[in-house]
């Protein structure tokens, strides 16, 4: 038996109000509980009510039914625990962050054996050392600006395209990027407590880090772009049937 | 019900055994608790020994099938075993997650009855890997079988 538009709508919202925030994350386990509800009800004969529980409990909410009276137990059920669908979201987070760390570096090695990019990285450094010389004390500010891009590119594209918003895949893309910006303050953090100021640090370590970190970021970039570009092309469908 | 000593054994046969302590349904994770002197050892179910096969059978799997959806390859295996292997939603997710982040499963998206539904199926090396992961299990099997077995060995 097929749920009807107003029952898949039901499973929607109770996902988001067991906080099943992110879309992406949000579609496959709705898809995996219609099919499951619709299978009970045909094969097994129970109700939407008792298929829906079952299946919200084999994703490993708790539930304890003691003291609710059996006219609740659906309404209370639903919502007592989470935790199954907490640790659902926690694990395809975890496997995210190791597929984007995985393109970034690949994307690294690649720009490597690329003449385009081997002759931006000589014009970047180049920049920077100009920068050094005519005009040390902006040297700072424009490295932190560069180490920013990903953070711009992602506002960029939140803008243009809402499907960036809470997707488990965007955030965890745009968390990979980021990572340089954190690594970049943690080591001038690090330079700042050794040399006491910003101004007895050795500027030309402004310029090495930037220079060190800008392959990463733009491996980080391409990554961010690729998972927009799978996204738009996955999600932006046609009616199969 | 046996006895040993002061102490009571239930043995329970369930996968997730439910057992009713002082009138409160508790869920327990099949193994040993003790209460009021009571043990209760619920038999561990064999689901720890196909863990380890879980991607290989996914694997296969989408080998034979093209493509399929997270709920279509929890009922194939409950069909293909008839009823013996049950791969949950808390086990078969992760999996699959792991296998794509891994590149050996791709992704399509297609809108199904009012929804949307995500299909896995085999990349390039997805295909090389599962040759290799039948041959590990193939051998993995032959050893068990000596070792449990040495006649049909």
């Amino acid at each position: 038996m097929k749920l009807t538009k107003e029952e898949i709508q039901f499973i929607d919202n109770y996902l988001v109000k067991n906080e099943v925030k992110f879309w992406d994350v949000r579609l496959e386990l709705l898809d995996h509980i219609v099919s499951a509800i619709e299978d009970k009800i045909g094969n097994e004969g129970v109700s939407f009510n008792e298929a829906l529980l079952e299946v919200h409990k084999g994703f490993g909410n708790q539930f304890i039914e003691y003291g609710i009276s059996k006219k609740d137990i659906f309404k209370k059920g639903l919502y007592q625990s989470n935790f199954g669908f907490k640790k659902f979201t926690r694990k395809k987070q975890k496997e995210l962050g190791r597929k984007y760390r995985k393109q970034n570096w690949k994307n690294v090695k690649n720009l490597f054996i690329n003449p385009k990019f081997l002759l931006e990285y000589l014009v970047f450094i180049g920049l920077f050392l100009t920068l050094y010389k005519f005009l040390p004390k902006y040297i700072f500010l424009s490295g932190l600006m560069v180490l920013m891009i990903p953070t711009f590119i992602s506002i960029y594209y939140s803008i243009r395209d809402k499907s960036t918003w809470k997707s488990l895949s965007f955030a965890m893309v745009l968390s990979s990027g980021m990572l340089w910006w954190t690594l970049y303050n943690l080591g001038f953090y690090i330079m700042k407590y050794y040399y006491g100021s910003l101004e007895e640090m050795p500027q030309m370590i402004l310029v090495i880090i930037p220079c060190i970190f800008y392959p990463f970021l733009r491996g980080s970039i391409k990554v961010y772009k690729q998972v927009y570009i799978n996204n738009k092309f996955n999600y932006n469908l046609k009616i199969q049937n | 019900m046996n006895e040993i000593g002061p102490l009571k054994i239930i043995l329970c046969k369930n996968k997730e055994a439910v057992f009713l302590l002082l009138e409160i349904k508790i869920k327990i994770i099949p193994k040993i608790i003790m209460h009021k002197k009571i043990m209760y050892i619920c038999i561990m179910s064999n689901s720890k020994l196909y863990k380890g096969s879980l991607n290989t059978i996914i694997l296969k799997l989408l080998n034979e099938n093209d493509k399929m959806y997270g709920y279509e390859i929890t009922q194939k295996v409950k069909a293909l075993t008839q009823g013996e292997l049950n791969i949950t939603e808390g086990a078969l997710y992760p999996a699959l997650h792991k296998l794509e982040a891994e590149g050996l499963l791709d992704v399509e998206v297609a809108k199904v009855d009012n929804r949307l539904r995500k299909y896995y199926k085999l990349t390039e090396s997805g295909t090389k890997e599962t040759v290799n992961k039948l041959e590990e299990l193939a051998e993995y099997i032959k050893t068990m079988q000596a070792l449990v077995n040495p006649k049909l060995a």
